[in-house]
This record gives C-alpha cells, structure tokens and sequence, in this order.
C-alpha cells in the first residue's frame, strides 16, 4: 500500500479514573469534567473542535437513544456536526480518522460513557448473540470467553500455568497506572490458586468490569500542532470484523484482528508489529491477549520485543465502551511522554487495538508514531 | 428446494428480562432530596446565570459548568400545553386531564406537568399555577411528591415574560 495520507494526530486524552461504581454520579456528570479537561489539555474551547463523535451503548444506559444526553456535556451547541456509535471509542476514533481523511473538518472530539454497575452486563451481552441458538443457552462474554480458551489451550498446549503469568505481568504494570481499577500486583502462583469462573478461566483470569468516561481530540496536521507540544501521529489504522456465527469461526484465532493489523502496519510502512516499542491491546483474558499477538504475528511466550499492555490492560480495568479508547490514551500518553511512573523510555511507535463483540468479533488496529507520517 | 413443512413452527418466544438501578447523581440526588423539605433546587449558568431544572452540572447551551444551587418558587406560569384524552398506563388520571410545560419563576426552562382542579378547556398558555405538594411525612425525595400543578387565580402572564421559556 503507498497510499499517502492525512497526517492525523492525538492530541489530547483525559479519562476518570475506572471505578467499579461510582454511587455519585450519573454518565453525563462523569463526562462532562473529561471532555472539558481534554479540551483543557488542547488549550481551546470547545468551539474550536469542529466534529464530535460520541462512543457507548443505549443497553448499557437501559433506554432507547440512550446516548444523547452525552450531547448536553459534549458542548453540542451551536448545532455541531455529530455522530454517535454503538461501539468502543477506538472504533470512534477510527470514524474520526476517516472523517478527517476526507478533509472537510480538521478537529474532532471523541466522548466514550457507560455505567456498566447501572444494568446486568453479563445479561446485556447474552443479547448480541443470535436469539435462536446461543442467546437461550445463557452464553455470556465469559463462557464465550472461556470457549475460545479451551480452542486456544488445545491448538497451541498452551498451560493454566501460561495464563497466570501473563496475568501476573498485567497485574503488574496495572500497579503502577493510577487510572487503572485494580492496583495490586499479584503473583502468578496466587493468581493460579482462584477457582475456575468458568473453566477454562479462572476469577482472577477475567477482566474488572468498571466503568469511567473518557474523551480523546484527534486533529489534523496544521491544527494538530498547536494544540499539542507532542501530538502523536496515526500512521495506519483499519478496522475489520467477522462473523457473527461462533460456531461458523475458528475462535483460537482472529482472522480480522490479523487483517486489521496486516493492513495498518502496511499502511504505516512497517514490516512487522515486532518494529514498535509498545502495544495496547482490548484483550480481556490471557488467552485474548495471545491470540491477538498471534494476529500481529509475535510470539505472545517471548520475552523480546515490543512491551504490552505497560497500563496493565483490560485485566486490571475493562469499562465496556471505553477499553480500547483507553488503549488508544495509554498508547498516546507513553508517546507523548505523559505517562507517569509506567513511562517506557524513548518510545516512538506502538500499536493500539480496540475490540467489540463476542471472542474479538470485531477489531480496530492503529500505528502510532512521534513523527509525521507522511510528507 | 424442499417445500416448507405443512405445521411449520412459526414463532420463537423469547423473554428478555434487563434489571437497572440507575444512580441519582450528583446534582439530582441533591434535588429529590430537597424534594422531601418542599424546596425545588435548579443550578446557574456560571457564564450565562440561566438557571436549569432539574438542576444540571453544566449548561447544554454555553457548556460553562453550573457551580451554584438555586432555590425555585413552586409556582410558575403555563407556556405550552395539550388536552389528553386516552389513559395513562399505569396512573389513573380522569380524562380528558391537561399535560403542561410550567416555567417555575426564576427557571430558564420549563418542567413538564400535570395540571388539576380546573377544567382542561379553561387552561391557557399564561396561566398562573402552584405546586401541589404530598403533606408533610408523605414525600420521600421521589419525582411525585409534587402531585400536580393547579392554577392560583393570578392574572395572566404575559406572552414575552415566558416566550423564550418554552
């Protein structure tokens, strides 16, 4: 691919600390103070972003249209141009990337909400499967979870002993993010002495389901710098997804996590994934975090090659809707040099991924870099 | 292709049960609370000083926060309204009965009401009406402890004092 692009860049990320519930205060009052400290971070107000997109879902909210009453503290007046999606904010972001692609804005606001302790997520997410054969067996994000550990843990040998490690080392680094929900390093042994939630995986094995808001601005080259000391450059991204029918994929690997990973290295001119200093990945369990390194062609057993998940990941916090804009922050703090005591030294590319739908069903890949892309 | 079965299945029930326990918030809980000591609290604009109620963090409008809590007579004036004539599920209400707007003295904009003790022809846009509250040990910080709306006799309000608080 030798496509030659917009420079597009983030320029701001603020996110609330992830809760497990926040008893004070409802999806709008969590919003509002991130959107403004990410404009804050810009140095403008909200006029001078053009484009607003905003990322959650109305079953989490429990009403039909749910999401417009993130409008009211998005700064939608005078009437902006706007968009809303029933999906995580990376895939928001995407959207804001193409939008700025096409060249008619040059700013855009990306607003992530859901109070997931307001509603029964483990119901909610039973009703994105098909309502004939998987829904009525009770099949949640877990169990669908846990049948693609076991396809995994057939396929490759991988070991329960396997799994705790990689846990151990997102517990980690979750220790030293001080927006993560789970703050405690833990060790593998202990880690493997949980029972089984739902077997393969064990409790300590499954993400925190939190909640939080978060607002990210992405901007155009010739805007971007001015709001940012540091903007971090989208070098590739592309965003593809796969079927419905669990029984109808291979769920010990991700086809389109690999597409879309194949496709933005290209479009970033990088060889391989292994050429980054750190990647960000949605993957809720061990076994999704190696199947999507499978996808990016790395060896997930390797202790070489680019740091993953240096905020500790979903696994120490996985607020539905906001996880993968929260890697796509994470991934823009540690380029741009905001990211506190988990700073990697002298990072210059990474790779952020976002995920939606049951066993990485839908996956969104972007390359980021500290230099402008294209010339 | 095969010809459908002669007694094909047609249907699949499926119940779909999704419980929610929604949080006040901030500025609401302060609201219901206020609710139980007969007080109405909105919030200020602090870049325009329009006032909002229910009270909200910021304003939709200037999206300046709104960092002051203010307390709202319980009277107001009628701006729009409409005669209902089909029941509402799950109140018993005589039909018809009126659905209003009420603009609360000192709010930027209108709450919707339900307007009793008078007749639905006699309700007009201007019409000058109060609060009609649970009594005292009844009212449990919940959106009905204020009952309904009835006119207070007042002279109408003008047109311009409530035509930008529709």
């Amino acid at each position: 691919m030798t496509a030659s692009l917009r420079n597009v860049a983030i320029v701001a990320f603020a996110q609330r600390p992830i809760v497990t519930r926040d008893e004070h205060r409802m999806a709008t009052e969590m919003l509002y103070p991130v959107v403004r400290e990410a404009l804050a971070q810009a140095g403008v107000e909200r006029d001078a972003v053009e484009y607003q997109i905003s990322a959650s879902t109305d079953y989490l909210d429990g009403r039909p249209f749910g999401f417009v009453a993130a409008l009211d503290v998005m700064g939608s007046w005078p009437p902006r141009q706007d968009l809303h999606l029933e999906m995580d904010g990376a895939f928001a972001a995407y959207y804001g990337w193409v939008k700025l692609q096409a060249g008619d804005v040059d700013s855009v606001l990306v607003a992530t909400h859901g109070k997931t302790s307001e509603g029964q997520p483990e119901r909610i997410f039973n009703l994105a499967l098909d309502p004939y054969y998987h829904a009525p067996l009770g099949l949640d994000p877990i169990s669908t979870s846990a049948l693609q550990a076991s396809a995994y843990m057939a396929r490759t040998g991988i070991t329960d002993a396997d799994l705790a490690r990689i846990v151990a080392r997102n517990r980690a680094a979750g220790a030293r993010n001080p927006d993560a929900q789970l703050r405690e390093a833990v060790p593998a042994e202990v880690l493997q002495r949980a029972p089984f939630h739902v077997r393969p995986l064990r409790e300590s094995y499954l993400p925190a389901l939190g909640e939080t808001a978060t607002c990210l601005v992405l901007a155009a080259e010739g805007v971007a710098e001015r709001l940012c000391e540091r903007p971090v450059w989208i070098h590739g991204a592309h965003h593809a997804s796969e079927l419905q029918t669990l029984g109808a994929r291979d769920l010990s690997r991700s086809a389109s996590a690999r597409l879309a990973a194949e496709r933005a290295l290209a479009l970033a001119g990088l060889a391989s994934a292994a050429e980054v200093d750190l990647i960000e990945l949605s993957a809720t369990t061990p076994v999704e975090e190696l199947i999507l390194l499978d996808a990016l062609g790395l060896d997930g057993r390797s202790p070489d090659g680019p740091v993953v998940n240096p905020s500790g990941g979903p696994l120490c916090g996985h607020p539905i809707m906001s996880t993968g804009a929260i890697r796509l922050g994470e991934a823009f703090r540690q380029l741009a040099g905001r990211a506190g005591a988990r700073q990697l030294p002298q990072a210059s590319h990474a790779i952020a991924h976002g995920a939606q739908g049951h066993c990485l069903q839908q996956n969104v890949c972007f390359v980021l870099g500290t230099e402008r892309r294209w010339r | 292709m095969h010809e459908p079965p002669a007694d094909p299945v047609k249907y699949i029930e499926t119940t779909v049960r999704l419980p929610y326990c929604y949080v006040a918030g901030d500025y609401r809980a302060r609201q219901l609370r206020a609710f139980k000591d007969r007080k109405i609290l909105g919030s200020r604009c602090s870049k325009t000083g329009k006032v909002f109620i229910p009270p909200l963090p910021n304003s939709p409008e200037s999206f300046a926060p709104c960092t002051e809590f203010v307390e709202l007579p319980d009277r107001g004036v009628v701006t729009t309204f409409c005669v209902v004539n089909i029941p509402v599920i799950g109140r018993s209400i005589d039909l018809p009965y009126v659905a209003a707007s009420v603009a609360l003295d000192g709010a930027d904009i209108s709450i919707f009401a339900l307007i009793q003790e008078c007749r639905a022809e006699d309700v007009h846009m201007g019409m000058r009406v109060e609060a009609v509250w649970k009594p005292d040990g009844e009212r449990q910080g919940a959106h009905d402890d204020i009952l309904y709306f009835r006119p207070t006799g007042e002279p109408a309000a003008p047109l311009e004092s409530f035509i930008n608080r529709l």
